[in-house]
């Protein structure tokens, strides 16, 4: 769901209660670039705001990052 | 759509204090372990702040930050009139003094371990004849 809101982003997510619905998301995309902390949460949590609305998770606790890309 | 009213207030505070906080329960009793996450952070950073308890008006004012910063959960930390995160993005920022650097604070020592406290600078070792 991330990653096709986010085009070549890497996602892991980590399941914090085993019952899928507290995760945390570590989300490393290229789109984060020149974007504060806050603007690149937006996109996730905008990517996964119909999950929320429909109940299934709660909670989601999130790192993001900017991949090295080439050029670094 | 948030009571306009409210919303106002909101933008007033956010524009009057510098360093404002919106958090469950107060910074001497956070009643929930996100807000008392951030309370610790900037306890350590020693910098002064404005807190809102947001529990006795949660969802009007989940309207209102939802319409001001697009941001829905508490706790809210806003710096100069803007929202910078909640307690994960807080966190993070200060692990890596970024959030010193936005307040305009020293990065106090040791921060790297938030949960340790202070080692007493007791004087060098000597041996007493």
């Amino acid at each position: 769901m991330i990653e096709a809101a986010l085009p070549g982003a890497e996602v892991e997510i980590l399941d914090q209660t085993g019952a899928a619905d507290h995760l945390e998301a570590i989300v490393s995309a290229p789109q984060f670039e020149g974007l504060s902390r806050i603007d690149q949460h937006r996109l996730v949590k905008a990517a996964v705001k119909t999950r929320f609305d429909d109940g299934s998770i709660h909670a989601l606790s999130l790192k993001t990052s900017i991949p090295a890309g080439p050029h670094q | 759509m948030a009571d306009q009213e409210l919303k106002q207030r909101v933008q007033e505070l956010i524009a009057e204090n510098q360093v404002l906080l919106f958090m469950k329960g107060t910074p001497d009793m956070p009643r929930c372990g996100f807000s008392m996450r951030v309370v610790q952070v900037l306890d350590q950073l020693d910098v002064e702040y404005g807190a809102i308890d947001v529990l006795p008006a949660l969802q009007p004012l989940r309207e209102v930050t939802t319409e001001i910063s697009d941001w829905q959960t508490f706790p809210q930390l806003y710096v100069n009139g803007e929202l910078l995160g909640g307690a994960d993005i807080v966190e993070e920022m200060f692990d890596s003094g970024e959030l010193a650097e936005a307040l305009g604070v020293e990065q106090p020592a040791g921060a790297a371990a938030p949960a340790q406290p202070e080692q007493p600078q007791g004087p060098p070792l000597q041996i007493e004849r």
